[in-house]
C-alpha cells in the first residue's frame, strides 16, 4: 500500500461500525483505522446484549433453563435446546429412547437449513442481492410452519425436555418435511444460479477473509468455517451422538477458507442435512419419545390424574427445588451446531440447579478473528466477512 | 358543500391536519433498533409473506434521521441502552416508538445484573407490544395501532401538546 | 470429579497422564475419568509450559483449545477441601483433532493470588476466552496481550459469575451512567 504512487498521504480515519447499523446482523460493533479504503486496524467490541445466561443457568432449574437457551441463538433455537438437554442428559447418565433421538435430529438438521438460509439471505442482502433474502424466508416460513405445528411456537421453541420431549410429533408432520423436502433444493438451484456464477458475487467474496487451515485451528473455529478453510472436522463424524453415526452424508470442505467458500460449504450442508432428515424419516422407529423414569420426566396426564405416585412425581417434578436432581460432578457435552462447536461445560453439585453452566459459544470464537480477516482488506469488506461468518449477537454476548 | 361544488369533481378540500396524518400514517419509515430474537420476527414480518409494505411502513431507514418509527425489538441492556437514548434523540419529531417483545418492554425473563428491565424508563414509548416474540401479525397490528396514534396528532403545536400522552 | 475412581496401577494411565508425569513429575494433582471424560487437576506453577508441552507433543498432539473458563466453587465445600481451599479453578477444555480425545484441565487459584499464565501466545483462541474469564470472575493472566472488561461496560464494578454477586446485580440496573458512555 506504502508503494503506491497514488495514494494520498493523510492521516489515518477512524470509522466507527456499530453497534447499530443494518450490516452488522445484531449489535456488534468494530472500530476500524482506515488508510484511504484499506483497513489498518479493527478493533471489535461487544457485550451490546449481555444477558447474563450463565448466571440465570445458576438459577434455574434444568427444565427451566431449556427457555433460555432458545433466545441465546434465535437463527436455531431447536439446535440449541438439543445440545443443552444432551448435556444434561450425559450428567444423568441416561438414554433417550430411539425415536426421540430421531426425532431431535430431525428437528436440528431442519433447523441447520433455517439458520443457513437466513444466514444466505442476509449475508446476499448485505452485498446488495435482496432477491435472495426474500427467497431465504420464503423457505424459512414453511420451516417455521413445521416447526410452530412441532413446538407451539416459531422462533422460540423450547421443545426439548430433560430425557425427552415436551410432546411427540404431530400426526402429518412425516408429510409436512418430506413436502419441504421436495421443494427447498429448487430454491437452492435458484439461488445457485443468482449467485454461484455471478460476477458481482464472485468479486466481492472470493480471495476476501481468508483464514488458512493452520490459522481456523489456532482461533478455535469449529463448523463450516473450519471446513472453509480445508480441514474435515464435523462433530457428527468425528465423536458421533444421538445416533449420527448411522446415518449416511457427506462432510462438504473447502479449500481457500474465504467468503466465497464458506457459501460453497454452507449450501452444501443443506443438501446434506436433507439427505440425514430423509433418512431419519425413513427409518423413524416406534415408541415412547420420553424416557421411562419418572424422576426424570413427566408423567403421562393418565397417570397424572389417575394415580396418587403419579401425581406425586408430576408434583416433584414441577415443584422448584424437587425437579431433575444430576449426580454432582461435571461435563462438557459438545454438539455440531449450525455455527459450530456448540459446547455446555455443566457443574453440578447434586441439587436441582446447575451449579455452574459455561456455553462455549461459536459465534464469540469467530467473532475474535475477525480483526485478522479483515485488516489489509478494504472497508467494504467488512461487510462480506462479517456475513459469512455469521455471527449471532445472543450467542456472542449471552 | 358550496365551495366544493364550484371547485368541480376533481378537487376536495380537508383540514391541513386530516391531509398530514393521512400521509404520515401511511408512509411510516421505521428504524429498526434490532437486537436479539424479536429482530428475526421483525425481518419476518418485512419479508413476502407478511410484507409489512402493504400498511405503507416497509420503507426501514437505518439512519435515524430519516425515520419516524422507532421499533426496539430485542434485550436492551444497560451497555446498549446510552445508544438507543441516542438513536432516539436524533430521530426528527414527530416519532413514535414500538417496544417489541417482552424484553425490550420489562425486561421479559431476564431479570438479571446487566438488562434494562423496560425501555420505557427512558424513551416515551407508544405502543407495547407483547409477545415472546410477538408473531409478525402482532407488529402489524402495532403499526395499524400507531396509524391510530399518527390520526388523532396535528400539525398545530397548539394542539400538539397532549396529543402524545404516553 | 468428585465421582472419579482413581486410577492406581501405572499401566491402566492414560497416554496424557503417563507423559505429563514422565515430564512434569510434581504437576499433577488428580486424575479423573467420569462420564468417559478425563480431567486432570494439576498445579498453577509451570501452567504455562504443562500447556504448551500438550499443545507441542507429537502424540499427544492437544492442538484445539475449545474452551477456557473458570468456576467459583466457594459454595462447594468437598471441592474446597480438595483443592486446599482454593476459591477458583481455571478450567481448560483442549481437544486433538487428530486422536479425537479430549481433555479438561484444571487449575486451583487462591484468591489471594488472582492470576493464571495467559494461553494467548499458545492458542490464539485463548485471548478473548481469558478476557471474559476476566470480566465474570476478576482473574487476572499475566502477560495477556490485552486484558480488558470484554462483555461489561469498562467501568463496571463487580464480577458476574462469583458467588457472592447477586442474579439482579448490586443496582448497576438503576444507577449506571446511562448519559456518559462513550458511544
Amino acid at each position: 500500500m506504502q508503494k503506491d504512487p497514488n495514494r494520498v498521504p493523510g492521516e489515518p480515519m477512524t470509522l466507527n461500525f456499530g453497534p447499530q447499523h443494518p450490516a452488522t446482523h445484531g449489535t456488534l460493533r468494530i472500530v476500524v483505522e482506515l488508510d484511504g479504503e484499506t483497513v489498518v486496524k479493527a478493533t471489535p467490541h461487544l457485550g451490546y446484549l449481555h444477558t447474563g445466561f450463565e448466571k440465570l443457568g445458576e438459577h434455574h432449574d434444568y427444565n427451566q433453563y431449556i427457555v433460555v437457551t432458545d433466545r441465546m441463538n434465535y437463527l436455531s433455537p431447536l439446535s440449541n435446546n438439543f445440545g443443552y438437554v444432551l448435556a444434561v442428559e450425559k450428567l444423568l447418565d441416561i438414554q433417550v429412547p430411539e425415536r426421540c433421538e430421531y426425532v431431535r435430529v430431525i428437528l436440528a438438521e431442519l433447523s441447520r437449513i433455517a439458520d443457513h438460509m437466513v444466514w444466505l439471505g442476509m449475508g446476499a442482502l448485505d452485498l446488495g442481492a435482496f432477491t435472495v433474502m426474500l427467497y431465504g424466508f420464503e423457505e424459512r416460513e414453511k420451516l417455521y410452519s413445521i416447526f410452530e405445528k412441532t413446538t407451539g411456537a416459531r422462533l422460540t421453541t423450547s421443545y426439548t425436555r430433560v430425557g425427552g420431549l415436551l410432546r411427540d410429533i404431530y400426526d402429518g408432520f412425516e408429510e409436512d418435511v418430506r413436502m419441504f423436502l421436495s421443494t427447498f433444493p429448487k430454491t437452492l438451484k435458484e439461488v445457485h444460479t443468482l449467485l454461484t456464477r455471478n460476477r458481482i458475487w464472485m468479486d466481492r467474496t472470493k480471495d476476501v477473509g481468508v483464514v488458512s487451515a493452520e490459522d481456523a485451528i489456532d482461533y478455535g473455529f469449529t463448523g463450516p468455517c473450519l471446513r472453509a478453510s480445508g480441514v474435515d472436522w464435523d462433530l457428527r463424524k468425528a465423536e458421533p451422538y444421538s445416533y449420527y453415526e448411522k446415518f449416511d452424508f457427506d462432510v462438504p470442505v473447502g479449500a481457500n477458507g474465504d467468503v466465497y467458500d464458506r457459501y460453497l460449504v454452507r449450501m452444501e450442508e443443506m443438501i446434506q442435512s436433507g439427505r440425514i432428515i430423509q433418512q431419519a424419516l425413513d427409518n423413524l422407529p416406534d415408541g415412547p419419545v420420553n424416557v421411562d423414569d419418572y424422576k426424570i420426566s413427566l408423567p403421562t396426564k393418565e397417570d397424572a390424574y389417575g394415580n396418587i405416585e403419579g401425581l406425586i412425581h408430576h408434583f416433584k417434578i414441577i415443584m422448584d427445588g424437587h425437579g431433575v436432581q444430576p449426580p454432582a460432578g461435571e461435563v462438557y457435552c459438545a454438539t455440531e451446531s449450525p455455527n459450530g462447536e456448540l459446547g455446555f461445560y455443566i457443574v453440578s453439585d447434586g441439587s436441582g440447579k446447575a451449579y455452574r453452566i459455561r456455553i462455549r459459544p461459536p459465534s464469540f470464537i469467530h467473532f475474535q478473528a475477525l480483526p485478522h480477516m479483515i485488516e489489509g482488506g478494504m472497508v467494504a469488506d467488512i461487510v462480506a466477512v462479517l456475513g459469512s461468518l455469521n455471527i449471532i449477537a445472543g450467542e456472542l454476548d449471552r | 358543500m358550496g365551495l366544493e361544488s364550484q371547485l368541480g369533481d376533481n378537487i376536495f378540500t380537508t383540514t391541513i391536519d386530516k391531509f398530514v396524518n393521512w400521509g404520515r400514517k401511511n408512509s411510516l419509515w421505521p428504524m429498526p433498533f434490532g437486537t436479539a430474537c424479536c429482530a428475526i420476527e421483525m425481518m419476518a414480518t418485512l419479508a413476502s409473506k407478511f410484507d409489512l409494505s402493504r400498511f405503507g411502513a416497509e420503507a426501514i431507514r437505518f439512519s435515524p434521521r430519516q425515520s419516524d418509527l422507532l421499533i426496539v425489538s430485542g434485550r436492551i441492556s444497560i451497555k446498549m441502552m446510552p445508544v438507543l437514548k441516542k438513536i432516539y434523540d436524533q430521530m426528527p419529531d414527530p416519532k413514535w416508538v414500538i417496544s417489541m417483545g417482552a424484553c425490550a418492554s420489562t425486561g421479559g425473563v431476564f431479570d438479571t445484573y446487566t438488562l434494562v428491565q423496560g425501555v420505557d424508563g427512558f424513551i416515551p414509548v407508544d405502543i407495547y407490544l407483547p409477545g415472546c416474540p410477538p408473531r409478525p401479525e402482532d407488529l402489524i397490528d402495532a403499526v395499524i395501532q400507531i396509524q391510530h396514534i399518527v390520526e388523532q396528532e396535528s400539525v398545530s403545536p397548539k394542539r400538539q401538546s397532549g396529543a402524545i400522552a404516553s | 470429579m468428585s465421582e472419579g475412581q482413581e486410577v492406581t496401577a501405572e499401566e491402566q494411565q492414560p497416554l496424557v497422564v503417563q507423559k505429563v508425569q514422565e515430564q512434569y513429575p510434581d504437576a499433577i494433582l488428580d486424575v479423573s475419568d467420569a462420564r468417559g471424560e478425563l480431567t486432570i487437576t494439576v498445579r498453577k506453577e509451570g501452567i504455562y509450559e504443562l500447556m504448551a508441552f500438550l499443545k507441542s507433543d507429537s502424540e499427544l498432539a492437544y492442538n484445539f483449545l475449545a474452551d477456557v473458563t473458570a468456576v467459583d466453587y466457594s459454595l462447594m465445600e468437598d471441592v474446597l477441601m480438595k483443592h486446599d481451599y482454593a476459591r477458583f479453578t481455571v478450567v481448560y477444555h483442549l481437544l486433538s483433532t487428530e486422536r479425537k480425545e479430549r481433555l479438561r484441565v484444571k487449575v486451583p487459584v487462591h484468591e489471594k493470588e488472582l492470576s493464571i499464565p495467559s494461553m494467548a501466545s499458545i492458542w490464539k483462541v485463548a485471548n478473548w476466552l481469558e478476557r471474559e474469564t476476566y470480566d465474570m470472575f476478576g482473574i487476572t493472566f499475566d502477560a495477556h496481550p490485552d486484558l480488558r472488561r470484554i462483555l461489561m461496560p469498562d467501568d463496571y464494578e463487580g464480577y458476574p459469575l462469583r458467588k457472592d454477586y447477586p442474579l439482579r446485580g448490586r443496582g448497576e440496573r438503576e444507577t449506571f451512567n446511562f448519559e456518559e458512555q462513550n458511544v
